[in-house]
């Protein structure tokens, strides 16, 4: 039996839009403050999620995506409707990304293995919701692995939902580099991760 | 090239990335009157917001495209150049600097539950000179909060950050009119001994 593919579970899952209508957009280009307030809601938590995925520190996401809501909300009586809306967002918000990452702050989040300090702690809950909380950490400790610039296009790509053909648009690669990003991406993930599953 | 074969451990990975944060509501209120008040300084040219210069469009195309522009151009000058002018660009709404102040203060952290919260006023009057927002929000003093005229819409607006509650409030028109807001409920307030319009910030 064939193993389905990357390609065919995207098909599967559609882009997670989270949608706020034209006219939500509009109103706030024109000032509307409640109108902004709203896509500020519908974005809030997907604009989260990517920094945190991005950031060499994810405990500055929080900061980067009220940047990034501000240079947009400044910029939105500039938007033209022909654009699609999300897409000039994240491009928005990948360059307050890259620019938090160049910042000469940034305090990079190193994990260790402590096999002492871990033998002291206490008998490991075996809960599924426990596991579930350990792979998930897991994940994002590899994530953290993969290089920034191939782990922000397979963010993009798996996670935001958007076709090859808007990240090229978005960041001006082209899409034959984008699909090397995302392999090398998932190569590295997928090796990380079997490494714990052969734990 | 295509994609990597999908293994189910790399699903798994990707369904446990994919996990929203939750939405925080104080968070929320603060990124709006952050942004409220940076919108002032909407002159400033934001790189970062533009589209990436390089084009999918291949060369001889952009080439094509461009002398068909200029000819085009070139040919409607003449015909064009008796009609108005249509302005495209919407003026932002631009705030007080009181309304800035306000906002500013609400960028700091504090309670979640009496974070200021955003909230914008609307006066349609074609014929003021000047319009504050009044309310016992500042202290009914009509020079805290002047409303901006909108060059595009000619409505008069301001963003201010209320305390979450029911506020009264009213417009003062060119200094001395006392104007409810048609668009919002009036009731009888007993301390001012007049109406008011009644506005319900946050969860009521």
């Amino acid at each position: 039996m064939s193993r389905p593919t990357l390609t065919a579970i995207s098909l599967h899952r559609p882009a997670q839009t989270s949608g706020v209508d034209a006219a939500t957009i509009s109103r706030a280009k024109l000032g509307d403050i409640d109108a902004f307030t709203a896509i500020v809601e519908a974005y809030y938590a997907r604009c989260l999620r990517f920094g945190r995925g991005v950031l060499r520190n994810p405990d500055d996401a929080e900061d980067v995506v009220q940047e990034t809501f501000i240079r947009l909300y400044r910029a939105l009586p500039r938007y033209e409707e022909r654009q699609r809306f999300e897409p000039w967002l994240f491009h928005i918000l990948g360059n307050c990304c890259r620019t938090a990452n160049k910042s000469g702050h940034r305090r990079d989040v190193i994990h260790t293995r402590d096999d002492r300090a871990m033998a002291r702690t206490a008998a490991p809950d075996v809960s599924p919701a426990r596991d579930e909380a350990e792979w998930a950490d897991a994940v994002r400790r590899a994530l953290a692995e993969v290089p920034v610039y191939n782990r922000e296009i397979f963010l993009l790509h798996y996670i935001e939902g958007f076709s090859y053909e808007e990240i090229e648009r978005m960041t001006g690669v082209r899409r034959s580099a984008l699909k090397m990003r995302v392999k090398r991406a998932s190569d590295l993930l997928r090796a990380l991760l079997s490494g714990r599953n052969d734990d | 090239m295509t994609d990597s074969a999908l293994d189910p451990l790399l699903e798994r990975a990707i369904d446990a990335l994919r996990a929203l944060p939750s939405l925080d509501q104080a968070r929320v209120s603060r990124i709006v009157s952050a942004a409220a008040a940076a919108r002032l300084n909407a002159a400033e040219d934001d790189a970062s917001v533009a589209a990436p210069l390089r084009s999918t469009m291949p060369w001889p195309w952009i080439i094509g495209v461009a002398a068909a522009a200029a000819l085009i151009g070139f040919v409607a000058r003449g015909a064009l150049v008796s009609r108005h002018r249509v302005e495209s660009r919407v003026a932002p709404v631009v705030l007080s600097p009181q309304a800035i102040s306000i906002a500013r203060a609400a960028n700091g952290r504090g309670d979640a539950e009496s974070m200021p919260i955003p909230k914008q006023f609307v006066l349609d009057n074609a014929h003021a000179a000047r319009v504050a927002l009044v309310g016992d929000f500042n202290e009914w003093n009509p020079t805290a909060a002047p409303l901006t005229r909108d060059v595009v819409s000619g409505l008069w607006t301001i963003v201010v950050s209320i305390p979450p509650g029911r506020h009264m409030y009213a417009f003062v028109v060119d200094d001395s009119v006392f104007t409810l807001d048609p668009r919002a409920p009036k009731v009888k307030d007993p301390a001012l001994g007049a109406e008011g319009s009644v506005v319900i910030v946050g969860k009521p």
